[in-house]
This record gives C-alpha cells, sequence and structure tokens, in this order.
C-alpha cells in the first residue's frame, strides 16, 4: 500500500532526497574547509569519501519501492507510450480481448447467476434437496424431485441429522388487492420455511409451524418486500390487511426481508402461503395430508456437524421402514407386484442444495455451459491473435531489442517489458469487456423464454462476476505474452544485429504453431456453429404439426376465482359459444392442457387388443373438443374425430372413445390399426381398458416442439371442458384479440385472462434457447473465422517477405511462377491440415457435452464436420493465396537486388 | 591518517541509528558524526549505506522526518524516533546484549581451555 503512494509522491520524494544529500556533502566540505583545508580539495575529498550520489539515490529508491515492483511500472509506462504511438496495433489487440472478455464475462454472470451462486440465506452450505429414486406409486403435481407433504413432516423429526426441514412448490393464483385481479406467483410453504432457511421480517412475522397444523387452519400469506413497496407503495399499516388469493380472504402477517425471493432461481414469488390453505392456494386440490400426491420440494438444513452422505446413509432404515408401512396404507394403490417391487427398491437422496430448487437452472445448465466453452474458446482465440500480433511487432522490434541486451539487458529483463506489454493490454481489453458485458448480458436474458423468469436475472456486474473478469483478462494478458517474451531474445545476438533488412527469423516456428491452434480452435466453432443452426433449421422446419398461421390461443381459471367445477364448465361454454358464433373466428376448439406450455398430463395406460398389456412409460394424455383437431389443421389418419355425441357423459347416451397419434400406433401397434382396440388409465391389474380407439391423428408436438410423443385424446365434454381455446380467426389478428377479449369480459369482468398469444410467438419460445445456441454459436464461428483468417493472412505475408530472395533465386534457376505459389501454399496447407487434425478429435470429444442440445442431428455429423471443413479450409487457402500470389509475381531480379 | 576504522558490522546500523536518535533527533550529517564522535572514531558511517538506512527505517514507521532549521541557519531533514522506533531499539538492545553475552561465553570456553 505504502509503496503505491510512494509512487504518487515520488517527485516530492526525489526533491527531498536531493536537498538531504545536498546538505550532508555542503556540511562536510564546510567542516573541512574549517579543518584548514582548500575548498577544491575539500570537495573532491568528499566526492571521494560519499562514493558517487547516484549510487545512493538508487539505493534509497529500492527503499521506497521494491526494485521489481520499480521496473514493472516503468515497463508499464515504457508499453503504454509505446501503444499511444502504435494506435491502430493497439486498436486491434485490445478490441479483440476486449470481445473475446465481453463475451466470456457474460455468459459467465448468467452461468454464475442461475448456476453456481448461493441462495443470499445464512450458511446455504449446509442446505439439502431430497429426492426420491425409484417409483413412488403418487399423482404428479408439479415438475421435479417432488415429494408428498406428510414426507416433510416425517423428515422433520429427523432432528439428529438436520437444524430444520421444509417444503415448497411453486403455483399462480389469481391475486386481489383491492383492485384488478391478476395472475401472480406464488409459493406454498410448510411453516418451517422461513425459519429453516433464516430469513427475516422487515415488517410483522412470517410464517411458523403453527401455520400448517392444520388444512384450512391459518389464512394467512407473507409478502415480498418488493411487492410491499410496488403494490402497497411501503405503506407501515401493511400488517393486517386482507387480499384476495383466488377470491378467498387471506391477512397479510409479515413482509419478508427485502431481496429474498425464495428457493428457486428465475421464479419471483410475491406472497407465500402456509401449507394449510393448499387447498385455497391452488383451486381443487386437496392431497394436502395424502401420502400418495406428490407436489413439493423438500429441503433441509444439515446439522454443522452432518454431512450429506452421512444423512442419506442413515434416513434409509427409517425410509425403507416408511415404504413398507406405506404398502399397508389403505390409500396405497392397487399396483402389480412389479410395480410393488419398484416401489419397495425406492431410495431417498440427500443432494447438497446451496443453490435451492430451480427448473431454470435444470433447463438452462448445460445450454449455459455449452455457451461458456464456446466463449472460453472464443477468448482463447483473441489470446493467439494478440499473441500473432505481438509476435509480428516483435520481429520489426528485433533490432531494438538486440540492441538493448547488447548494452547489458537480460533476456528476462525484456521478457518482463514484453510480458508488461500485454498485461497491459489485458488491463485495457478487460475493462472494455467489463463495459461490454452488462449490454451482453441484457440481450441474453431479453431472449431467454420469458415465463422462464428470466426477470429474476440482472445485468449488474457484482464483485464475483467481477473478479472473474480481471482474472479472465489477467490469464489471457499472460497467456497472449507468454510467447513473445520467451522469444525475445532466444536467438543469436549477432545474427540479429548483423541482419540489416530486419529479416530475422521473428518467431516464425511459433507463429505457425498459433495458426495452427487458431485454425484448430476455429473448426471447433464453426462445428459447434454448423450443428446449432441445423438444430434449430430442424425443428423449425419441421414445426410443430400444425398450422400455426392465423391461430391464437389464451387461457382463463375459472377455478381460481371461485367457481365450482360445474359453474366453471358453464362459463367456459359460453365463451366457446360465443367465440365461435363471432364473425372474426374461422373455427375453434378447448384443451384441458396447453400445447407447448412444458407441462403435460402423463400416465401409463393398459391396452386391450388382441391381447392386454400395460405401458412401461407414461402416455402423454390430454382433452379436446370435436372440431380441436381440424382447428389446429391437423390431419385425421384413420378413423373419425370426436362427435358431439362423445362428449355426453355415458349414462346420457355418451361413448367412451380415444384419439391416439401415429407415433403410439407404431409403438404399440407395431403399425397395424389400433381401430377398435380398448385403452384404460393406469397400470395396475385392475386397471379398465374401457375406451375405444376412434381415431388416428398426425403427430404434432405437445410438451414442447422437441418432443413429439404418445398422445391419448379424450373428448372433452361437460364434466369438465378445460380452459385453454384455440382459436383459428378471420382478417387481423388485432380485430381478433379484440373481438375474444370483449367476449370474456362480457362473461365475467373480474376475471383474468392468464395469456394471450399467436401459435407463432409460442412456437418461437418454445425454441428460445435453441435460437439463443444457434445465433450465438454462429457469431462467434464468424469471428474465430475472421480471427483466424487474418493470422494466417499475416504469417504467410511475412513467410512471403522473408523468403523473397530464396525464391527469387529459385526464379532465376528457372522455377516456374506455379511452383513459387505452391511453395508458399504448401506452408499453409501444412498448418490448415494440423489443425483439422488437431480439432477433429476435440469436437468428437466434446460432442457429448452438446449432444442433448441437439434435435435430429448427432454431434458428430459427417455433413456438418465436412461443410465445416471445406468452409475453413477453402477461405483459409483463399486468405493464403494472397501472399502466395505475390510470391509469384517476384520479380528475381528485384529480389537479388534487395538488401 | 588516523588508526584503521571498522565498518559497521551488516545489520547493526539500523540498530545504531535508533540509538543516536533516541537522545535526540538530528540530520543526516550529524547522525555520522555523532556516531564517530561516540565511538571515538573506530566505527566509519559509510554514507552510501546510511541514507537508505535512514529511508528504510521511515519506512518501517520507526523514524519521523521534519525539515527543521538547522545549527547552521540552513534547512535540514531531522530524523526523530518513533514511539513504534523506542519498541523496536528497546527489542534490538535486548537481543544484542544476549547475541553478545553468548559470543563471550563461547570466547570464555575457549580461553579456559
Amino acid at each position: 500500500m505504502r509503496y503505491i503512494l510512494n509512487w504518487f509522491r515520488r517527485r516530492k520524494m526525489e526533491s527531498d532526497l536531493d536537498r538531504e544529500l545536498t546538505y550532508h556533502i555542503d556540511r562536510r566540505v564546510n567542516d573541512l574547509v574549517e579543518a584548514g583545508l582548500a575548498e577544491s580539495e575539500a570537495r573532491r575529498r568528499v566526492t571521494l569519501e560519499v562514493g558517487g550520489a547516484t549510487q545512493i539515490r538508487e539505493e534509497v529508491r529500492d527503499v521506497w519501492l521494491a526494485r521489481w515492483l520499480r521496473d514493472f511500472v516503468y515497463d508499464l509506462r515504457y508499453s503504454a507510450r509505446s501503444f499511444v504511438r502504435n494506435r491502430s496495433f493497439t486498436l486491434t489487440a485490445v478490441l479483440s480481448l476486449a470481445l473475446g472478455i465481453g463475451a466470456t464475462t457474460a455468459i459467465y454472470s448468467l452461468v454464475d447467476q442461475i448456476v453456481l451462486r448461493p441462495l443470499p440465506v445464512a450458511h446455504p452450505e449446509r442446505l439439502v434437496l431430497f429426492d426420491w429414486n425409484g417409483a413412488q406409486l403418487a399423482d404428479t403435481f408439479g415438475s421435479s424431485n417432488l415429494m408428498s407433504y406428510p414426507m416433510c413432516r416425517d423428515l422433520q423429526q429427523k432432528t439428529e441429522f438436520f437444524d430444520g426441514v421444509f417444503c415448497r412448490a411453486l403455483t399462480t393464483v389469481n391475486l386481489s388487492t383491492g383492485g384488478d385481479t391478476r395472475p401472480a406467483e406464488a409459493e406454498v410453504v410448510s411453516g418451517t420455511y422461513f425459519s429453516v432457511l433464516g430469513v427475516k421480517p422487515v415488517r410483522g412475522r412470517l410464517l411458523n409451524p403453527d401455520d400448517d397444523r392444520a388444512p384450512g387452519a391459518s389464512p394467512v400469506v407473507v409478502i415480498s418486500s418488493d411487492f410491499w413497496q410496488r403494490e402497497f407503495a411501503g405503506a407501515p399499516d401493511i400488517i393486517g390487511r386482507k387480499i384476495l388469493v383466488n377470491r378467498y380472504p387471506m391477512v397479510v402477517a409479515g413482509v419478508a426481508a427485502p431481496r429474498f425471493f425464495g428457493v428457486d432461481v428465475g421464479e419471483i414469488p410475491l406472497l407465500w402461503i402456509p401449507a394449510s390453505m393448499s387447498a385455497q392456494a391452488i383451486p381443487g386440490f386437496k392431497g394436502m395430508l395424502n401420502r400418495r400426491v406428490r407436489w413439493m420440494q423438500i429441503l433441509g438444513r444439515l446439522r454443522p456437524d452432518v454431512s450429506a452422505v452421512q444423512a442419506r446413509a442413515g434416513l434409509q432404515p427409517w425410509f425403507k421402514a416408511m415404504l413398507e408401512e406405506d404398502t399397508r396404507r389403505a390409500d396405497f394403490p392397487n399396483a402389480s407386484a412389479e410395480q410393488r417391487r419398484d416401489f419397495l427398491a425406492s431410495t431417498l437422496s440427500v443432494i447438497p442444495a446451496p443453490q435451492g430448487h430451480s427448473m431454470l437452472r435444470k433447463n438452462l445448465a448445460r445450454p449455459l455451459w455449452v455457451l461458456f466453452t464456446a466463449t472460453t474458446v472464443l477468448l482463447a482465440l483473441a489470446c493467439l491473435n494478440v499473441a500473432g500480433l505481438f509476435l509480428a511487432r516483435g520481429s520489426a522490434r528485433q533490432r531494438e531489442i538486440s540492441t538493448r541486451r547488447a548494452i547489458g539487458a537480460s533476456r528476462s529483463r525484456i521478457g518482463r517489458q514484453l510480458l508488461a506489454d500485454s498485461i497491459l493490454f489485458a488491463i485495457a481489453g478487460g475493462l472494455l469487456g467489463i463495459e461490454i458485458a452488462p449490454v451482453a448480458v441484457r440481450a441474453l436474458t431479453a431472449s431467454l423464454p420469458h415465463d422462464a423468469g428470466a426477470n429474476g436475472l440482472t445485468a449488474s456486474i457484482d464483485s464475483h462476476v467481477l473478479f472473474f473478469a480481471l482474472a479472465a483478462s489477467l490469464v489471457s494478458g499472460l497467456l497472449a505474452g507468454v510467447a513473445p517474451a520467451l522469444q525475445a531474445g532466444g536467438e543469436s545476438l549477432i545474427s540479429s544485429l548483423r541482419d540489416r533488412a530486419g529479416m530475422a527469423l521473428g518467431g516464425i516456428r511459433l507463429r505457425r504453431a498459433i495458426v495452427t491452434a487458431q485454425i484448430a480452435f476455429t473448426l471447433i466453432l464453426v462445428i459447434a456453429a454448423g450443428l446449432f443452426v441445423r438444430t434449430l433449421s430442424g425443428l423449425l422446419g419441421r414445426g410443430p404439426g400444425f398450422n400455426t398461421s392465423s391461430l391464437v390461443s389464451f387461457s382463463i381459471s375459472p377455478d381460481r376465482s371461485g367457481y365450482s367445477a360445474a359453474s366453471a364448465t358453464q362459463l367456459e361454454q359460453r365463451i366457446a359459444d360465443e367465440i365461435r358464433m363471432s364473425p372474426t373466428t374461422e373455427s375453434s376448439g378447448i384443451v384441458r392442457v396447453p400445447l407447448l406450455g412444458g407441462g403435460v398430463w402423463a400416465n401409463p395406460v393398459t391396452i386391450q387388443s388382441d391381447r392386454r398389456f400395460a405401458t412401461n412409460d407414461d402416455v402423454n394424455l390430454n382433452a379436446a373438443t370435436p372440431g380441436f383437431f381440424a382447428t389446429l389443421g391437423i390431419r385425421m389418419v384413420a378413423g373419425r374425430d370426436f362427435s358431439e355425441h362423445d362428449t355426453l357423459p355415458v349414462d346420457q347416451g355418451g361413448q367412451r372413445v380415444a384419439i391416439v397419434n401415429e407415433v403410439f400406433v407404431k409403438r404399440y401397434f407395431g403399425g397395424r390399426s389400433p381401430l377398435g382396440a380398448y385403452v384404460g388409465m393406469g397400470a395396475a391389474p385392475d386397471a379398465k381398458p374401457n375406451i375405444e380407439i376412434v381415431g388416428v391423428v398426425r403427430d404434432f408436438s405437445y410438451r414442447n416442439v422437441r418432443e413429439q410423443g404418445e398422445q391419448i385424446w379424450f373428448p372433452a365434454g361437460m364434466d369438465d371442458l378445460g380452459s385453454n381455446f384455440y382459436v383459428r380467426y378471420r382478417g387481423t389478428a388485432e380485430s381478433a384479440f379484440q373481438s375474444i377479449r370483449s367476449i370474456v369480459r362480457n362473461a365475467d369482468p373480474t376475471l383474468p385472462i392468464n395469456y394471450f398469444a399467436t401459435l407463432q410467438e409460442q412456437v418461437n419460445l418454445s425454441v428460445t434457447t435453441e435460437r439463443l445456441l444457434a445465433a450465438l454459436s454462429t457469431s462467434f464461428g464468424t469471428v474465430a473465422l475472421l480471427l483466424s483468417l487474418v493470422g494466417l493472412y499475416g504469417v504467410m505475408s511475412f513467410v512471403v517477405t522473408r523468403r523473397t530472395r530464396e525464391i527469387g533465386i529459385r526464379l532465376a534457376m528457372g522455377a516456374t511462377r506455379g511452383a513459387a505459389v505452391w511453395l508458399i501454399l504448401g506452408d499453409a496447407l501444412t498448418m490448415i491440415g494440423l489443425g483439422t487434425a488437431i480439432a477433429l478429435p476435440c469436437v468428437w470429444a466434446l460432442g457429448r457435452l452438446v449432444e442433448s442440445q441437439l434435435f435430429d442431428v448427432k454431434p458428430t455429423d459427417a455433413v456438418t464436420m465436412v461443410a465445416a471443413t471445406v468452409l475453413l479450409c477453402s477461405s483459409a487457402l483463399g486468405a493464403a493465396l494472397i501472399p502466395a500470389r505475390r510470391a509469384s509475381a517476384i520479380d528475381p531480379m528485384d529480389a537479388l537486388r534487395f538488401e | 591518517m588516523p588508526t584503521p576504522r571498522f565498518p559497521i558490522p551488516q545489520g547493526t546500523l539500523d540498530m545504531l541509528i535508533l540509538q543516536v536518535l533516541s537522545l535526540e533527533p538530528a540530520h543526516g550529517y550529524g547522525i555520522a558524526q555523532r556516531l564517530e564522535q561516540i565511538s571515538k572514531s573506530v566505527v566509519q558511517v559509510n554514507q552510501g549505506s546510511l541514507y537508505p538506512a535512514l529511508h528504510r527505517l521511515e519506512q518501517k514507521g520507526w523514524l519521523k522526518a521534519t525539515w527543521k532549521q538547522s545549527e547552521t541557519g540552513r534547512e535540514a531533514k531531522f530524523y526523530a524516533l518513533t514511539r513504534a522506533g523506542q519498541k523496536q531499539l528497546a527489542e534490538e538492545r535486548k537481543s544484542w546484549a544476549r547475541l553478545a553475552g553468548a559470543v563471550q561465553l563461547i570466547f570464555d570456553e575457549g580461553g579456559a581451555r
């Protein structure tokens, strides 16, 4: 620290030292003169005694600032001066580093926020997530790592392993604080939630175990600090206010600490509802105390002296006993022997979860790591490029360096000087990169799927990311500088001083190695870009399997607005009728589970054709109204669509019928006609296959665009219509939107519309990750290609200049111009070939990383590999051809006179 | 010419400077003079190492320097001991005493044989 201070006040210190030494000398001279010496003689004596003021000054300076540091600072100043003189060189180098560092930092910022960062709670490292491995034989509501609420209660008793255990489930409620009703994210949690996480209230109280003692016991909510500020303007009397959750009155009990957004990165719940109120928070849900309903994630806090592994081992005996006990319970489903065996073989995992539980992370972790790898490769390329530039400049500076060595600079001293150059570059590039990164992060989060909760991500650079960026810059600086530094003065001093034409070897071998590495890196990036572009175009080319033009969908949730099942169906029927009658409607249909929404209704089924068997895997199920397939333009391959007759209850003359898709027929009927066969829900021995298959439809996307699995469709009828409307409209989208909105408003003015989007938009949303990967990898590939072409061109030009005389002699001796071109091109071809030979095995090794992100194309896809290699080789040859042609144009006379 | 003089042993210059300054603040030239006087010209102060040593002690915070009028009327840089410097001097005296004692013991042992 003092060193730094000394550096800034060194001018003052220097002049002080001068005065001090002058005073000393003058006094000594004075004393000697008084002792009787002549003044000139006295001065001579003193000079001898003191022995060189310069020497003293140097030694004192070493005290002020350690020698190496002082040299380093001088080096930096020297570098800075030479950079200012050499603007275009500096600009190129700094920009390429800034680009690399900026891109890497931006992606790292997302990796950090989504994948790495622990929750902002006390001791996040002790948090664990429980997971059930094996068949749970339970009804499923939700995404992943799901368990029942009684499991959480059981685990709370295991105080020998845990300081506390809580459970939570994310849901959407219709919320009204007095004004409009609108959908809002909420977390249904156990009473232990806040105390286990160690979150404090800023107002009122948080939930406690009393709040989920019994179903319906505690109609209170805790709201987030953000919501309190935004919705209630931070009103001090917030505690005790009533709000309506799904039309059910609840009381605000407290406000959670600021910046606490739950345990799910990417989701921002506005309020927390005790599990005891789950029936109100999730209309129609009655599974709170049911062990065979899994709907919550369970997390715990390990005791400080217990590891996750110990807890897992310690829990197994209890877990096994619980499984046995479960099979004897009255609510245990009638399962086949095999299912029962699977159930009893289940184990309980205890997974360290300092980052909580996040679907966004589950979905994006892999793509983010892929992108991070790509940016790292890009950064390495930028470093290589700068190293190449340095070497090029190094050869121009060869004479300067040789001169410095000749007057006594050591090799390491000159190497350090060159390293200072590159570190200065890296710092400049890093600072610029840090400026670029937030812009890139904003652009990236904007392109993430909106409903995946990308809003929770920030573009600001925190200390963690800043540290990463600086470390990346420093490492890049060292990487870029180490080759030229080693190179410095590596040659014979005499030969380079003698070399007048500045034609020293200039690290040509090193530069070749760098270009080879660049070509290898570039090929990897170009192949990756090719794979992702093919994935995206493959997905978009196949599409969702239905016609998306002039098609719009929206959904309502009458159950969240206090409607009973029967009155909800009435309302939906009324809205459906009016939409069908509207002049802007071509046709319309309703389904129970929305398409492309990421969720499915899935279950194993039992099939009865010429034999009876159960499917091992889940089949995707859904229900639709008659005319739904026609509305989406999905062709019937065989049989018939549902009729109005099918939708009637069985006791009123309706039939139990189903429509399956082609994949289903292919898998379970081996392509034979399934018409007339029967299916039944569930795989248990008592399942009743009494639903007749009456039709087969073309395959189309259900969960997302990627997946086209086996599907069974049932008629959506009077008992449960569903609330996801699909409308093919006439005229403009605007007029259709308006007429639909007014129809819904007329039916119930307080009923919010959950979402309203064209199917084209939804398809685009469904391929966001693929689009992101394709767009980014393409731009990375392009930048990489440009960088390495410039690198190759530079080296080849240099080679031609170096070999001018040799080529001149060859030409004079009768070599053809073609031979001269080949002389140079052969050189380039070696580098290109070597680079390709390095890259292809790397691609093969990296394939595993990207495999899951690809669609319809293998990571070692031959077409992509060949196309990328041809693209790279041809453009590289093009770049090498320019200097090669110059070689052939050499005039032997000029070449020999040269020098 | 005066009798041959000893250069100050390695590492003891700092201690001697602290000792001289513990009597009263002085400037560089004064310190050199006083060291020669007190030791009856036995030790020889090399100016080449005096000033680096002064600056080193100042950097360590054991000395504080101020520009003041000297006895000749010109401004000179006067060094004074800080509290940390006094502590350091006490330390060094102790360890010097131990070292000297130890050396003496070794000599005595040799003499007894």
